[in-house]
């Protein structure tokens, strides 16, 4: 049975959910029907096949992860996403200030998904995860190629980890957190790792016009080595790690779960965009004080 | 005022909210003694700081330009007679400031 995709009250069919978010006209449905379907008013009639098309997931609940991040961060494409095909280096390290924090509550998000499931395979998955991003190990983790890419391009380490996130990073932050706290391990799970989808090398063949930074970066030499090697690591990490991830949440979302899955993706989706336009805010405060 | 939001003219059931051009919804405030329609209260509360902001920054003004989306932020143009200024807005989730600054 079909939920309202903004306040989840459960209706039998998808012409009930359609009336119900027509007649409501407050701030919460509204925004969802602008964001998600239309700025146009339509009919409940019509309202209700085009919110089936939307939650329909027939090639799977990760084809259809993968194509809403496209056309939510590509379309456009993002500014930062704009600003990364010829990055300067305040938006370098516009990056290492405010991911800095993404990181680190990217782990602690990911260790509530480990405390929520019974399945050793998720377990073993999100703790390889953090380890990657983490840990340093074998070799240095993505963190630690955060913090040197900063480095070399003069950023102090020691600041880099006092600073506090600007607002938007913080808010982001703070949609991600609620997530772990109140929605179940799946959903946490495909929340999160769907941001992993970005940075996917798949991009363009479902039709975004440029990938997440210009490829030609990581034979550049105009950027430092330690720059190159970070965003190197994440382009050939992510588009694994979120495949991966997938499967495990198709696995278990099962039945209302799927749309619970996707709700809660939509939402994580609206948080990376402001967090993204925080890394641009912190470049333009970088370059104004250089 | 005349409004136009991402090339078209908005302010009206017909035409659309005033901040996003969106048909949906059904809210009105009055803003300088014009009845505006809105989809929501979190768009008529984002217009007013908008408005607000210029008009504490420049003055009163003829002509409101609004280009942009939720996501990304908003290049607001005001005019009056042959003058204009634009502004970079972007909100919060609850539709307060969170970026404004003057462009060029
Ligand atoms: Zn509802
Ligand atoms: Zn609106």
């Amino acid at each position: 049975m079909p939920l309202c995709p903004s306040c989840e009250i459960e209706a039998g069919d998808w012409e009930s959910i359609a009336s119900h978010m027509a007649g409501m006209g407050d701030s919460c449905h509204t925004m969802w029907l602008n964001r998600n379907i239309s700025i146009s008013r339509i009919s409940p009639g019509e309202l209700a096949v085009s919110l089936e098309r939307f939650f329909r997931a027939e090639d799977g609940l990760g084809e259809w992860v993968r194509r809403k991040v496209v056309e939510r961060i590509y379309s456009g494409p993002h500014p930062f996403i704009a600003a990364m095909q010829r990055p300067s280096r305040a938006i370098l390290l516009g990056y290492v200030y405010e991911h800095r924090h993404f990181l680190t509550n990217w782990v602690q998000v990911l260790s509530s998904v480990i405390y929520g499931t019974d399945d050793e395979r998720v377990i073993g998955y999100e703790l390889a995860n953090i380890a990657t991003e983490y840990v340093n190990g074998a070799g240095p983790s993505h963190f630690e190629l955060l913090l040197r890419m900063g480095e070399s391009l003069g950023a102090n380490r020691q600041d880099v980890l006092a600073s506090q996130p600007l607002s938007g990073t913080a808010n982001a932050i703070r949609v991600w957190r609620g997530i772990a706290k109140e929605r179940s391990w799946v959903e946490t799970m495909a929340a999160m790792h769907s941001l992993e989808f970005i940075a996917d090398r798949r991009v363009k063949v479902l039709g975004a016009s440029v990938h997440y930074f210009n490829v030609d970066i990581l034979d550049s030499d105009l950027y430092t080595p330690e720059a190159r090697k970070f965003l190197r690591e994440g382009y050939e990490a992510d588009s694994y790690h979120a495949s991966e991830a997938m499967k495990l949440v198709e696995e278990h979302a099962l039945g209302q779960m799927v749309q619970r899955v996707q709700l809660t993706v939509l939402k994580s989706l609206d948080a990376v965009s402001t967090y993204l336009n925080s890394r641009l805010e912190r470049a333009r405060m970088l370059e104004g004080s250089s | 005022m005349k409004i136009i939001v991402n090339g078209r003219e908005a302010g009206t059931r017909d035409t659309g909210c005033a901040l996003c051009g969106s048909t949906w919804g059904d809210y009105y405030e009055e803003i300088d003694g014009q009845r505006l329609f809105f989809c929501c209260n979190l768009c008529a509360k984002g217009f007013t700081n908008i408005a607000e902001g210029i008009k504490g920054a420049w003055g009163p003004f003829e002509v409101l330009t609004i280009d942009g989306s939720y996501s990304t932020g908003r290049h607001c143009t005001a005019m009056k007679g042959d003058q204009r200024r634009t502004f970079f807005v972007r909100f919060t989730d609850n539709a307060d400031i969170e970026v404004f600054r003057q462009e060029q």
